[in-house]
């Protein structure tokens, strides 16, 4: 953690121009807490005055005990060698993001999957409601409440044989009459 | 396939024997399992000294191989490609998805069990089946086929209703064309 000199240089310059908070996580990736509506403003200085041309990745996350949706934008300058997270709370209930397609074209992609994903709404986003499913008319199947397991074992036809699963080392321990070993009783399904 | 005269049979005997000899394989790769299959075609473990090619379209194909996970997207896409085959015609479940789901037996998209949708010939278990294995799950359709009990195409059109129920259940707005075989 000595030379983070141009990381610094990117948070004060991000953080003062915005009035937010931010740090730096380790060489070559920092990261800002944003506010939802300063979030397209972030990314459009960042792209045109310091040169994160690159949209590397969006995407979402769940916080079910929080009601919230954590939105993440990835951007990376190629010249700086520096990937900047700019992140953002979106409330859960009633999910609405900017639409930043205006900024990079290849963000409708990912906005469509979040819209099927987890019902986030983007106004003004282009494209069919399908994208990867195909007549879904359960809750988007990413969002935490959505009880994946149960709704397999409703729609699809399980083969028996997987109730009596067990455990490759405690079967191993049991029939050798030995203790299972420290590292492994994370994993144990007995205790 | 069964007939009381010796004559049918020797004629029996001698389709068989040139159906199992030449088996033409879709080229059609779902999964991640798809990826064998070139290693099993290619120099190394050479299918096609055993008669196993690949063909190009549907109606020119024998054996439809599922290779891994079917989602619910792709099953579509599965039926439509197997009603279009000419009998007779032969599927191969390729890997634990097909058999139980394998690690994605709680995936909201993908099928558990493709017997429940195709009747299946055989099934080749691994995650990934390596190409010897491919090979014997061949080898094992066509001891299948030699002895007569690989009709399944035959088994289809009498089990309609009960595949069409299963695929209906999983396939919503079906909007899919009716052949009369």
């Amino acid at each position: 953690m000595t030379n983070l000199i141009k990381e610094n240089k990117l948070l004060d310059a991000v953080t003062t121009a915005f009035k937010i908070k931010g740090k730096v996580i380790r060489g070559r990736r920092v990261e800002v807490f944003a506010d939802k509506n300063t979030v397209s403003s972030i990314l459009l200085f960042a792209k045109k005055q310091l040169g994160y041309i690159h949209l590397a990745h969006m995407t979402c996350v769940d916080w079910i005990e929080q009601r919230e949706f954590e939105m993440i934008y990835t951007i990376y300058s190629p010249v700086e060698k520096i990937t900047l997270f700019v992140k953002t709370r979106i409330d859960r209930e009633n999910p609405v993001m900017e639409n930043i397609d205006t900024i990079w074209d290849q963000a409708n992609t990912y906005e469509r999957e979040m819209r099927e994903m987890f019902g986030i709404e983007f106004p003004g986003l282009i494209g069919e409601h399908d994208f990867l499913l195909e007549d879904w008319d359960q809750i988007p199947p990413m969002r935490k409440e959505f009880d994946t397991h149960k709704y397999a074992a409703q729609t699809f036809f399980s083969r028996p044989g997987r109730e009596d699963a067990k455990d490759v080392r405690d079967e191993i321990s049991k029939r050798s009459g030995t203790a299972v070993p420290d590292f492994a009783k994370k994993y144990s399904r007995e205790s | 396939m069964e007939n009381d005269k010796s004559s049918q049979k020797i004629v029996d005997y001698i389709q068989n024997f040139a159906r199992k000899h030449s088996l033409f394989v879709l080229a059609y790769g779902t999964g991640c399992g798809a990826i064998e299959i070139p290693a099993t075609m290619t120099s190394r473990y050479d299918a096609e000294r055993f008669g196993i090619r690949g063909a190009a379209t549907p109606r020119q194909a024998d054996v439809l191989l599922i290779t891994g996970y079917l989602s619910t997207k792709t099953l579509k896409r599965v039926i439509r490609v197997y009603e279009q085959m000419q009998e007779p015609k032969y599927v191969i479940g390729f890997g634990s998805c097909t058999i139980n789901g394998g690690m994605y037996y709680d995936s909201y998209n993908t099928i558990n069990g493709l017997d429940q949708y195709l009747p299946v010939d055989v099934y080749i278990n691994g995650c990934m089946p390596r190409p010897e294995a491919v090979i014997s799950g061949f080898v094992k359709l066509q001891e299948l086929i030699q002895d007569g009990k690989a009709n399944n195409g035959e088994l289809y059109r009498k089990n309609l209703e009960h595949y069409r129920t299963n695929q209906k259940k999983i396939i919503k707005n079906w909007k899919m064309p009716d052949y009369n075989w």
